[in-house]
């Protein structure tokens, strides 16, 4: 696959007055030449290729932003290499915006007090788009999203989920080789979300456009990440697919079984001693007693299975041949739940 | 093609200054107070002078050069400073970094809405209602055509130590005090609020090798005397010219090594 994005060993330093409390301090800092260094990015390599749509993830301040911003020139790497449509960003920052679009989440690029479709005017016109490319982009959004009583209404007068959405189509007008989404979703109720994913996905879809995205909502990552790169105080944790992802702590599900008959007492004791049970069972069954462990909540059994060990199937069989199943329900490990481990240090 | 991208520019901050006609109708207002007070400023100096006239000027020499002046004054004025610094303040300043044209033109040409929507509503009557008032005392001729230059190059020149201004607050973080001492040094120097004829002798040469005069002063002494010969509005054009191209080397260079410590702040 053709790349269109590469970064090579990309750290980024900044230097740090460190303050001090109170009015006191204050002035003290006034005149203090005591520096930090901070390292905000520590020495990141990826390759993005064409079309991709890559989940960038992390804590808060772990360093994406710093990291889009390096990508999009905005600031300077200070050590090694990024390409980005074969620019150097930095160096050449009006001619890589050309063939770039940015969303932030919480900034908007759109005339404030204009309605949102002189925005898309001047957008048109600061990057030259041919009036043809322009009109089928226009289709396009249409057939996606309905705008038409958004495009004469003024920015201002918008919400946030308006505004968002119409930031995202702002970014595509110039049919962008890379677009840059940086907290999209943040603060919008659920129906927009859905509403923005979709239009993400189509327009990744419709023009191959590679879209690059932070986020904090798993839900966003799920619906339109293949790939994701995890970063956390600077430094790479995670880069591959998202398949990949729940592997990380292996291949973990958990199986719930209610193995009671409705209107049995369900107390402490014997959920212990029905959980005590099955484990003895399985033990006899299987030999390798690390795949799988017990634990229960309310009437439920939970057996948490390793996947790469023994399977679903093989366990429920073994249960079923001594105990009547009444229900049983199977959850994969979540996303949310795998990520949050990282950042909790898990890893 | 590149023409189209700055005329679309114009064209939106034209549109967005529109959007606040209440602010336009205060402005307004707001300089017919400014005119009364400076009015009965100089009707009290005249009056406790023993001649009539001050420094080579009568005092109707002074009140139109006056309201001139501010009227000038006010449409040149693009009022970048707050909104860059504002924009550097809260990190706002990346969206507009990102844009396919250089940022400096970005600004320029983003601001051009209000000083156009001023000479119209603010500029040209004044100068209309000041020329019937004063019996003509405005010469009208070729003076007209080397103002119209001047105050171009007088806005650019305005339009840089701005953007240098503003520049700064990349290092400061914070804008409000430069800029407050810029208004002051420009208002003073490029003789917006006191004609130069009125300051010392040493003064007035000292400020004569500072770019701040060619802002307001060059195109006013341009405009209201006709009798200067060409050769000599020349000179003052030439050396508007040369400020024009000095600023735009220096503010350039100054904002390339600038824009490379900005820390983006916020996110």
């Amino acid at each position: 696959m053709e790349s269109i994005i590469e970064l090579k060993n990309v750290s980024k330093e900044f230097k740090i007055l460190n303050r001090h409390e109170g009015v006191k301090g204050s002035i003290k800092d006034l005149f203090s030449r005591d520096y930090k260094i901070v390292n905000a990015v520590n020495d990141i390599s990826m390759t993005i290729n064409k079309g991709e749509i890559v989940g960038y993830l992390g804590p808060n301040g772990a360093g994406k932003s710093t990291t889009i911003k390096m990508m999009t020139g905005v600031l300077e790497p200070s050590s090694g290499e990024i390409l980005c449509n074969g620019v150097i960003p930095y160096k050449k920052r009006s001619e890589n915006a050309q063939n770039i679009g940015v969303v932030f989440g919480q900034r908007s690029q759109l005339w404030w007090s204009l309605p949102v479709v002189e925005s898309f005017k001047i957008l048109k016109d600061i990057y030259q788009v041919p009036d043809k490319d322009y009109n089928d982009m226009m289709e396009l959004y249409s057939s996606i999203v309905d705008m038409e009583n958004l495009l004469h209404k003024p920015v201002r007068q918008m919400s946030l989920g308006q505004r968002t959405l119409c930031d995202i189509l702002a970014a595509f007008i110039h049919n962008p080789a890379v677009v840059f989404l940086d907290e999209p979703t943040i603060g919008l109720d659920v129906a927009m979300k859905a509403k923005i994913r979709e239009l993400v996905k189509t327009l990744n879809h419709e023009k191959n456009t590679t879209v690059i995205l932070t986020t904090h909502d798993m839900g966003d990552v799920d619906a339109l990440c293949k790939r994701i790169v995890i970063i956390d105080k600077g430094k790479m944790l995670f880069d591959n697919d998202i398949e990949h992802l729940s592997e990380l702590f292996g291949a973990y599900r958990t199986l719930i079984l209610s193995l009671n008959k409705k209107g049995t007492k369900c107390d402490e004791e014997h959920m212990k001693k029905l959980s005590d049970d099955v484990l003895s069972l399985l033990s006899e069954e299987f030999s390798d007693t690390s795949a799988f462990s017990l634990s229960f909540a309310d009437d439920k059994t939970e057996i948490l299975i390793d996947e790469s060990k023994t399977s679903v199937v093989k366990v429920l069989n073994a249960v079923q041949k001594k105990y009547k199943i009444y229900d049983m329900h199977l959850q994969d490990i979540s996303t949310e739940s795998v990520i949050r481990k990282i950042y909790e240090g898990g890893i | 093609m590149k023409l189209k991208r700055c005329l679309s520019l114009v064209r939106a901050s034209l549109l967005d200054s529109l959007q606040f006609r209440g602010a336009l109708i205060l402005t307004f207002v707001g300089n017919l107070f400014y005119l009364l007070l400076i009015y009965y400023l100089w009707k009290a100096i005249y009056a406790s002078s023993d001649s009539d006239i001050i420094n080579g000027m009568t005092f109707s020499d002074t009140m139109i050069y006056l309201v001139f002046a501010s009227a000038l004054f006010n449409f040149m004025e693009m009022w970048i400073v707050w909104g860059i610094g504002r924009n550097i303040q809260s990190g706002q300043i990346v969206v507009d970094l990102l844009k396919p044209i250089e940022f400096r033109s970005f600004v320029f040409f983003s601001g051009c809405g209000e000083p156009i929507i001023k000479f119209v509503t603010t500029f040209l009557p004044t100068a209309i209602i000041v020329y019937f008032i004063s019996g003509r005392a405005i010469p009208l001729g070729k003076n007209l055509i080397f103002f119209t230059i001047s105050v171009a190059l007088g806005m650019l020149i305005n339009f840089y130590i701005n953007f240098f201004v503003a520049t700064i607050c990349m290092y400061t973080q914070s804008i409000w005090g430069i800029n407050i001492m810029k208004e002051v040094i420009v208002g003073l120097l490029s003789g917006a609020s006191v004609p130069l004829a009125f300051f010392p002798e040493t003064l007035r040469n000292i400020v004569m090798y500072l770019p701040f005069q060619a802002i307001c002063n060059s195109p006013l002494q341009i405009l209201l005397h006709n009798e200067y010969p060409v050769s000599e509005v020349l000179v003052i054009l030439g050396i508007q010219l040369f400020w024009v191209l000095f600023l735009m080397i220096f503010t350039d260079l100054f904002f390339r090594v600038s824009v490379r410590r900005i820390t983006v702040n916020g996110g």
